[in-house]
Parts: C-alpha cells; structure tokens; sequence
C-alpha cells in the first residue's frame, strides 16, 4: 500500500481520514442520547400537563394589557404591563446614575490611604454586600418612606404637582406623580443596594492599574487627586465599562424586588392582573418574556460595543 | 503619606495652614486614632439614628428581643424563634446548594463536551436563566411550574433556587475545569487514560483546589437568596421577621435583628472563604 510519491517519501494519507470517521462516529452517539432525554422529558412534561392540569389558556387577552386603544383619544396607549415596564426602565436608569456615583466615591475611599475613610467604606460595603436584599429594602423603606419622606413632605408636594392641570413633563420624567414618593424610595433603595457592587468594580479597577503608574506620576510631581484624574481613572474606565454594563443589567434585575415596597414596576403590575383576571400563567411568562428581551437585548448589544471598541482600539 | 511628598509641598508653599494639615493628616493616619475616631463616627451614627426614631415618637423595644433567641423558664432553656427560623434557613440552603452543584456539574460538563446538541442545551438554560430576574423565576416556579408538576411551595422554591444558582455555579465549574493546563489532559491522554479516566484522576482533582472558595462564596449568595422565598411565605428566617413585625409591629428592631443574624452567618463564611483561599493558593 505504501505508494512513493517524488520525494521517496511513504504518503500516509488514510489512516487521519479513518481516525476522523471513528471520531464522527463516537461523538454521535452521545449527542443522540442528550437530544432523546431531552425530547422525552418535554414530551413527558407536555402529557402530564395534559392529563392533570385543568387550565384554561386565554393568550388573546394578554395583548390588551400590553397596549389597549383608548376612545375618548383615538389612538393606542400603554396598558399595564407596558406601564410597568416603563416605570421599570425609570427605575434602573435614575438608580443606575445614583448608584454609580456613589460607587464611584464609595471605590475611591476604598483605595484611599487614610485608614479612617477606608474603615467607613469597608463597613458600608460589608453591611450592604452582606445582608439580603430583600432585607435591606424593607429596613431601608420603613426608615425612607415613612420617616424621610413624610418627614419632606414630599408627599403633599407631589399631589400638588399631579393636580396640576398638565404637568407633562413630570409625567414624562417620574409617570403618574401620585406615586412618587413609592418611585423615590424605590430608586434610593435599589441605588444604595446595588452602589456597593459598583463600588467594588471601581476598586477592582483602579487597583487593576500598575503600580508603576503611580509611582510615575508622583515622580512626576502630581498629587494624589491630579494622578487620579490625569493617569489613574482614563485607563480604569475601559476596564471598568464591561463589568459596569453587566452590573446595569443586574440592576434592571433586581429592580424587580422593589415591587414589594409596592412599587408599580412590572412585577407589582402583573401581581395586579393574576389578582383581577386569573390569567395566571399567561401573565407570568409574558412578564418573564419581558426582561427576558430587556437583558437579553442589552447583554448582546453591550457585547457589540465592547467587541466594536476592542477592535477600534487594537 | 511619604516624607518625600510633605517635604515637597511644604517647601513649595510654606504656609501655616499646610504644615497644619500635614500634622493632621498624620495624626488621622496612625491607626489607632483612626480606630478611635472610627468607633466614635459610629457611634454617633446610631445614636443619630436613634435620636431620629425617637424624634418621630418611635417606641423602642429592644428589651424584648432577646426573648425571640432564648427564654429561661422552670422547663429549661427553650430555643427561641430566630435560631429556628435561622436553622430553617440554613437547612433551605444546603438543600439548594446540593440541588444546584448537580444541576451545575451537569451543565458545565454540557457545554465542556464537544457535542453541540449539549451545548446548545447549556447555552439555553444559562441566557433563560441569567436575563430573568430572580423574583419574576420564582413566581414562574411557583404559580406556572407549581400546578403543572404539582409542587407544594417548599420544593418549587428549592427547585427555583436550585436551578438558578445552578446556572452562577456551573460557571465557576467551567473555570476551574478551563484552568486545568491543556497539557495534563494531553499528558494523561498520551499515558493512555481514557476521557472519564481523564477526569477522574488527573482534571477534576486540581479543578477542586480552584473551585472550592468561590463555591463558598457562592454558598453565601444562596444563603442571602432564601430570603426571597419570604414573598411566598415559605419557612424561614425572613419570613419568620414579617410574621413577628406584623404580630409585635416592632419593625426596626426586629428587621436590624434579622440583619444582624445575616450579616453574622455570611461574614463567618466569608471569613471561611478567603482563609480557603489563602490554603488553596498555587504556591509559589
């Protein structure tokens, strides 16, 4: 079989083509095994619905509670569902903005010297980082709206504002004002929650940064701040903007829970629909189909930007 | 601060109120000023805080708590609500961390094998799992999967919880698997071991040693979790405080309490971790 070729060398050629069917043929199988489990179980779970599940699936309603066409203005509107998705966006927005500044300080007195500053921030840090969520917010809301708040008379200030005869741009800034003191605290609550993880971004950032760096600028004569400004935070932002932007979709998640300080967000709008139509199935996956899309969508895009940025910089 | 920086600047500006601050800043930098200063702002804190509830006419019962950890009477001592409700916890825990090791072996395993179907499997679960929230999952679990497999609120919230740390834990099992060298698993390939062979003796062994911090840490993300499950009114720590604040209407008290037990249990684990960490670091 060992032909020579002109180089009088042996030409193997057959056995890497044999190797490669053998493999071919190994790895079916066990991708066989895993598409009938997997097809078994769902069919499995389809039957049992079947047999034991008395449910009467009403998917035509749900489109009405996204948008519903409203006849005194003659044109569609947000129904529940979009209301609360939108107060949801308010929501991770303004309290990403808090949040990240006060991660921002909340970072930098982690990495500053004096060991007083670092003690406050260490203590902050552990206290939220360390206590559930759900926790945090009921302390924080029984403390904020009932105490702070009342005590602002932010209240009375937003029902000034709603009565108003058109305060369209709080309205486009806050929604229905009626319920802004619920939004406020909501926003405070979620934007100290989720600080103390921004704030460890930060660190891990500015920390990410050589030594070499700071030694360099003070040799150069900068103080602390001016090497902070000039040297240290240009290059720590690029690293920090990937973990920023998951830490963003975290946020989008977690606003969810602020529902139970009954904020209108969508979670608390869907409770609010399972309790007036019974359309308990149909209603939950819609909502999970909403911040299904939401993150999905923002996760694939910040990974567009940070692959586009990638590719600008090298 | 450097001797180096203050000779700097006090030689370019030699005012009072520089030598001032550098005197300060020292005198603020020596530890165990720092220490003082620090109890003191912390104490001040609480006692702004509590100056604040008292101002709004809020009636403090602390004196009341320690009858919720453990009372004395002519029976003997009686363990007290909160070390139930936090053994609760602990035990929902361990059930879903258990729950979601497995789950997560098996999906790290899925998208480590080259199959595609299985892949394809992993890279569904995990994108289903990590772009739903948390809350939104567990009223998925308990109001749509409940009726369907007939689960009782116990076993749809372990089965939630399970499922979506299973997605956080395979993660860290992929990383620990990924930074076994390529070149043992060729060696242990080239010696003759086959792939279960391969994982059983020379990659999972070492993919332990990485694996086991952040699974602890991991370990306290579940124990913080549970307290989610408070919304569907299953037994535990959290829920145990809603149900004494709705009884005694002692809400800061007990809400700090409940935090206090918290903060307690995941600080020693965290106290844990990094001392494993310390252990398992590749020596140098």
């Amino acid at each position: 079989m060992h032909q020579k070729n002109n180089m009088g060398l042996p030409v193997i050629q057959k056995i890497p083509v044999m190797k490669r069917v053998s493999m071919s043929a190994r790895q079916h199988w066990p991708n066989i095994v895993i598409v009938f489990i997997t097809l078994s179980v769902i069919t499995l779970l389809a039957l049992h619905t079947k047999t034991h599940l008395v449910y009467e699936w009403r998917w035509e309603r749900i489109p009405n509670y996204l948008f519903r066409w409203d006849e005194t203005e003659q044109r569609w509107i947000a129904n529940l569902l979009v209301e609360g998705l939108i107060t949801t966006i308010r929501i991770t927005l303004y309290a990403s903005v808090v949040a990240l500044l006060l991660g921002i300080i909340l970072g930098l007195a982690r990495t500053a010297r004096p060991l007083l500053i670092r003690l406050f921030a260490r203590t902050y840090l552990e206290c939220l980082r360390n206590v559930p969520p759900i926790v945090i917010i009921f302390i924080f809301y029984f403390f904020l709206s009932e105490q702070v708040i009342a005590a602002l008379e932010l209240d009375q200030w937003a029902r000034e504002i709603a009565d108003q005869p058109d305060p369209w741009l709080w309205t486009l800034l806050f929604g229905d004002m009626r319920v802004f003191p619920a939004l406020i605290s909501g926003i405070i609550v979620l934007a100290l929650f989720e600080s103390a993880f921004i704030g460890e971004i930060i660190r891990a950032g500015i920390e990410s940064i050589e030594r070499g760096q700071h030694e360099a600028a003070h040799s150069l004569g900068l103080s602390r701040w001016d090497s902070l400004r000039f040297i240290i935070l240009p290059q720590a932002t690029k690293k920090v903007l990937p973990p920023l932007g998951n830490q963003f979709i975290t946020l989008l998640k977690d606003s969810a829970i602020v529902s139970l300080i009954s904020v209108q967000e969508v979670t608390y709008k869907t409770l609010e629909l399972v309790a007036s139509t019974r359309l308990i199935f149909e209603a939950w996956l819609t909502t999970a189909a909403l911040f299904f899309v939401l993150c999905f969508g923002l996760s694939r895009l910040f990974r567009y930007l940070e692959g586009s940025s990638r590719q600008r910089s090298s | 601060m450097s001797p180096l920086s203050s000779i700097n600047r006090s030689s370019i500006k030699p005012s009072c109120s520089t030598a001032l601050l550098t005197v300060l800043s020292r005198c603020v930098n020596n530890t165990a000023v720092a220490i003082t200063l620090y109890i003191a702002g912390m104490g001040l804190l609480i006692y702004l805080a509590a100056q604040g509830a008292n101002a709004m006419g809020y009636n403090w019962q602390w004196y009341r708590i320690p009858d919720y950890f453990y009372q004395i009477d002519e029976h003997g001592l009686i363990i007290g609500e909160i070390p139930l409700g936090l053994m609760a916890t602990l035990k929902l825990s361990a059930l879903c961390f258990v729950l979601a090791i497995g789950l997560g072996i098996v999906i790290a395993l899925l998208r480590h094998a080259q199959l595609s179907s299985g892949r394809l499997i992993a890279t569904c679960y995990l994108e289903l799992i990590r772009n739903t929230p948390l809350l939104v999952l567990l009223y998925l679990f308990y109001y749509v999967l409940g009726p369907v497999l007939q689960l009782d609120r116990y076993s749809a919230s372990v089965l939630c919880l399970g499922c979506y740390h299973a997605a956080l834990l395979s993660e860290i099992f992929r990383a620990g698997i990924n930074s076994v060298d390529s070149g043992q698993s060729e060696a242990a390939h080239a010696i003759g071991l086959n792939k279960i062979q391969t994982y059983r003796f020379i990659i999972l062994p070492q993919a332990v040693k990485l694996v086991i911090p952040p699974l602890v840490n991991e370990l306290i993300h579940v124990i913080k979790n549970t307290a989610i499950l408070s919304v569907i009114a299953v037994a535990e720590l959290t829920t145990l405080g809603r149900d004494l604040i709705s009884d005694t209407y002692m809400s800061f008290e007990i809400w700090f309490t409940i935090a206090g037990v918290y903060l307690l249990v995941t600080l020693l684990l965290s106290l844990l971790a990094s001392q494993l960490e310390k252990w398992y670091a590749p020596k140098k």
